[in-house]
């Protein structure tokens, strides 16, 4: 984990010092060439490309992120505060789709020649092949602009201190996402259930007498929650990536937003703060899928002695 | 596949899921609610812009964000630029100038700075010598190099020397910001003197400013202003449908006026800018190093149409780099005129009869695209293959502004008074003209207005013949406010946005 991390700075640090001298996001027309060496000294961006490197990596271990080149503000400070948005958003949008992916997903594949099934079903495919910014202009229209009764996007300035705004504020891009990222975990959900209907344990269980519930409880849950739960890993960075999108769409003050801006004004410590603060997240959260999944799988655990160092830091 | 008889309790899950997403969609509807703003006098006016300031210090790199939330409003220069671009004094009481033209003296107003300090000369001192550091970025830096000493003569006086006269002195001083000498902070704090000061910063979202209680001039129309900022222009025009703000600084495109139109709710504010759409030459390279061929595509370009697509017949034509609001402005629309003829004519005489190719450098925001698209139409009728490079605003400063590689490039001038870009053989158009150099430096050194303004006149005929530049037109100063809504400004001279008279009802 540790050298994904370690690839990913090195990366990411040397393919946006690739774009160009940040200092042509800052000057006016009228600055002259003395103008520009000026600006790039004070940036520090006049020196040799290792020793800004080496610059950057003293910092991290000592958890300075650095600071802005375009506002001048602590990179972290930034990154703390639209926290405030974009967890949130992230996990809110997260659990309303789980809420609906795994019922829809379940009765798609259960009643999959039912008329509802098949319905569910085609609702899923359709979910997951729109667009997120689509869903979101879509909602706006529909609630904000015509109906208007949820605002078409900002954030409230004055944060979580009236809790009723903010979630307010949340409301329509938490169902854009929940919407998207909803309908492609149903998919999985049905391809899982589907898998799992079809085994000879279940056709045995019910054999031995057990009611169907019963049945599905004892053996199939347990069975069919595994593959589900790495999938659920990863759909939960995924809603985090998808949140990037969705916060421009309704304005929001979220990471996303400060990582496109960083990147139109070429404000290399921002984008580096966001980014290895998100590689960090995703790492974390597909590190604790793997251990959520040891746990419920009795077979994985068995195995983990051999396994272990390999999976993990995948 | 079996089916037993337990289908209600699935159903019923799913039903529950589908209500838990209808019920997150009604329960809050505390939104506020359709069409224009019903806020009371109370309630802050709310800003909406898509210019956020990259930072609150120009200094360290400008933006017309900054312009418009904070000159005016939490800062003050000496002088103030009115709506109708004419200088006022502001915290200089006035201004004398010695018989030679090079010594000016400010006395000073009474004011205090938001942190509670008196304004004084030192703060001016300070204030000019920031925006003249070799580091700064701030604007005005190139045409306020002419100052060379600035003192305190009493703590109530400043005294500035100039190397050589500078008939626009005090014109640029209205957007020198005085500040606070013993301010700390100024990247996310400030210490101005103007009406308002700065209450909270969220980077990314708002700026809002308080009224300050010991301002010494009028007291603001409005209990404060919040600016709003978005980065896409439907999200901005969406929030005021929705009375999430209260004005839009302003529309980028007139696409969204019939919506603002048919609902009755809002008016729509036109006035003049100062942004001039530009096909900017290469004049160094060839083949635009050729009157003739820069003429050629000039006459090609139908200027009118143009501007009836991309702003609906808003805005104006001008014909050169001076708009009607400031001295030297010449009606020139028709100097070069729309002629394919003439173009084909003046193209043979280059000796470019079969036409040639080139590479449009174009920057990939705003309406840019879109213009190169129509110009690559145009030049089609006289046999010019224009080849459209989009390219980020950063590149573009990289290498058109900065390293002058590039044929022809689109770009817009927000600037006023930014005709002296022509005098400066080394910008990036290498635009080099003797007399008009010589003619813009008397214009500087000019004893009266009247001959500045002819002196500046006749830089814009010339560079108007000369074609030095393609100005397509002048963009129209759109912005949209509920109908409640009272003092906006209606000009966007170069961004500024005063706010304290804007008022509810």
């Amino acid at each position: 984990m540790l050298l994904s991390l370690a690839l990913a700075v090195t990366v990411l640090f040397v393919v946006l010092r690739l774009l160009g001298n940040p200092v042509y996001a800052l000057i006016n027309l009228e600055a002259t060439p003395e103008d520009i060496r000026a600006a790039s000294a004070a940036l520090g961006v006049d020196r040799p490309i290792f020793v800004q490197f080496a610059d950057y990596i003293g910092g991290l271990f000592r958890g300075d992120l650095g600071t802005s080149f375009s506002s001048h503000l602590s990179v972290s400070d930034e990154i703390l505060r639209r926290l405030n948005v974009t967890v949130p958003l992230t996990l809110i949008s997260f659990a309303l789709s789980v809420i609906i992916a795994i019922p829809v997903g379940f009765i798609a594949a259960w009643k999959s020649r039912t008329w509802y099934g098949t319905a569910f079903s085609a609702l899923s495919q359709l979910g997951g092949a729109i667009p997120v910014f689509w869903v979101g202009i879509l909602l706006v229209t529909l609630f904000a602009l015509n109906l208007g009764v949820l605002p078409a996007g900002g954030f409230p300035r004055r944060d979580w201190e009236d809790p009723g705004a903010a979630l307010t504020a949340l409301t329509l891009p938490v169902l854009t996402i929940a919407i998207v990222s909803g309908s492609e975990l149903a998919r999985y959900v049905r391809s899982a259930t589907l898998d799992i209907l079809d085994r000879d344990y279940l056709r045995t269980a019910r054999a031995l007498g057990q009611p169907f519930s019963t049945a599905l409880r004892r053996h199939a849950l347990r069975n069919g929650i595994v593959p589900v739960i790495s999938i659920l890993a990863i759909q939960l960075a995924t809603t985090f990536v998808g949140a990037v999108v969705v916060e421009n769409v309704f304005a929001l003050p979220g990471l996303g937003d400060m990582l496109i801006a960083g990147i139109r004004q070429q404000d290399f410590p921002n984008v580096q703060g966001v980014l290895l603060f998100s590689t960090i997240l995703v790492l974390v959260i597909g590190f604790l899928g793997d251990v959520l999944q040891r746990v419920l799988d009795p077979r994985l655990r068995s195995s983990l002695s051999g396994n272990r160092r390999g999976k993990v830091s995948a | 596949m079996s089916s037993t008889r337990r289908p209600r309790l699935l159903v019923g899950l799913a039903a529950l899921a589908i209500s838990a997403i209808a019920l997150t969609g009604c329960t809050s509807n505390a939104g506020s609610g359709n069409g224009a703003s019903a806020g009371s006098d109370k309630d802050p006016i709310n800003v909406g812009s898509i210019y956020e300031p990259t930072s609150l210090d120009p200094i360290k790199g400008g933006s017309s964000g900054i312009t418009e939330a904070f000159t005016g409003n939490v800062y003050e220069g000496l002088f103030r630029i009115t709506d109708d671009a004419k200088v006022e004094p502001l915290l200089a009481t006035g201004y004398k100038v010695s018989d030679d033209g090079l010594t000016y003296t400010f006395p000073l107003r009474d004011a205090t700075f938001h942190s509670g300090d008196p304004v004084t000369a030192e703060d001016v001192v300070f204030s000019l010598n920031r925006v003249l550091s070799p580091e700064s970025l701030g604007a005005r830096k190139k045409q306020l190099s002419v100052i060379e000493n600035v003192v305190a003569t009493d703590p109530k006086t400043v005294t500035v020397t100039l190397s050589k006269k500078s008939s626009s002195f005090v014109y640029n001083l209205g957007y020198v910001w005085v500040i606070n000498h013993k301010a700390k902070d100024l990247t996310s704090s400030e210490d101005g003197s103007g009406p308002y000061t700065l209450a909270d910063y969220r980077k990314g979202s708002s700026i809002s400013l308080a009224p300050y209680a010991k301002y010494w001039g009028d007291k603001p129309k409005n209990s404060g202003i919040e600016f709003h900022y978005y980065t896409d222009p439907t999200a901005l025009n969406n929030a005021l449908l929705t009375g999430q703000v209260d004005v839009i600084t302003a529309l980028t495109s007139p696409d969204a006026i019939p919506q603002f139109e048919k609902s009755g709710d809002y008016k729509i504010i036109e006035g003049t800018s100062t942004t001039k759409e530009l096909l900017a030459f290469n004049d160094r390279v060839a083949p635009f190093d050729n009157v003739q061929v820069r003429k050629a595509v000039y006459s090609a370009i139908d200027r009118k149409k143009l501007l009836e697509s991309i702003w609906d017949g808003r805005g104006q034509l001008i014909g050169a780099m001076v708009p009607p609001s400031e001295p030297g402005y010449l009606d020139l629309k028709d100097n070069n005129p729309y002629d394919v003829d003439l173009a084909k004519k003046l193209l043979a005489e280059s000796g470019h009869a079969d036409g040639f190719s080139f590479t449009l450098d174009t920057p990939d925001s705003g309406v840019h695209p879109t213009v190169a698209e129509f110009i690559k139409g145009e030049l089609a009728k006289i046999n010019i293959d224009v080849k459209i490079n989009l390219i980020t605003d950063d590149k573009w400063a990289e290498k058109v502004y900065g390293a002058h590689d590039f044929q022809a490039t689109m770009q817009d001038h927000v600037n006023d008074r930014d005709i002296y870009f022509y005098q400066n053989p080394d910008f990036y158009w290498g635009y080099n003209n003797a007399d008009v150099q010589k003619w813009l430096d008397e214009a500087e050194a000019a004893a009266t207005p009247q001959e500045q303004s002819d002196l500046i006149a006749k830089a814009n005929k010339q560079i108007s013949d000369d074609a030095a530049s393609v100005w397509l037109y002048l963009n129209p100063q759109l912005r949209v406010a509920a109908k409640d809504i009272t003092g906006v400004p209606v000009n966007g001279m170069n961004s500024l946005f005063y706010v304290s008279k804007i008022a509810r009802g």
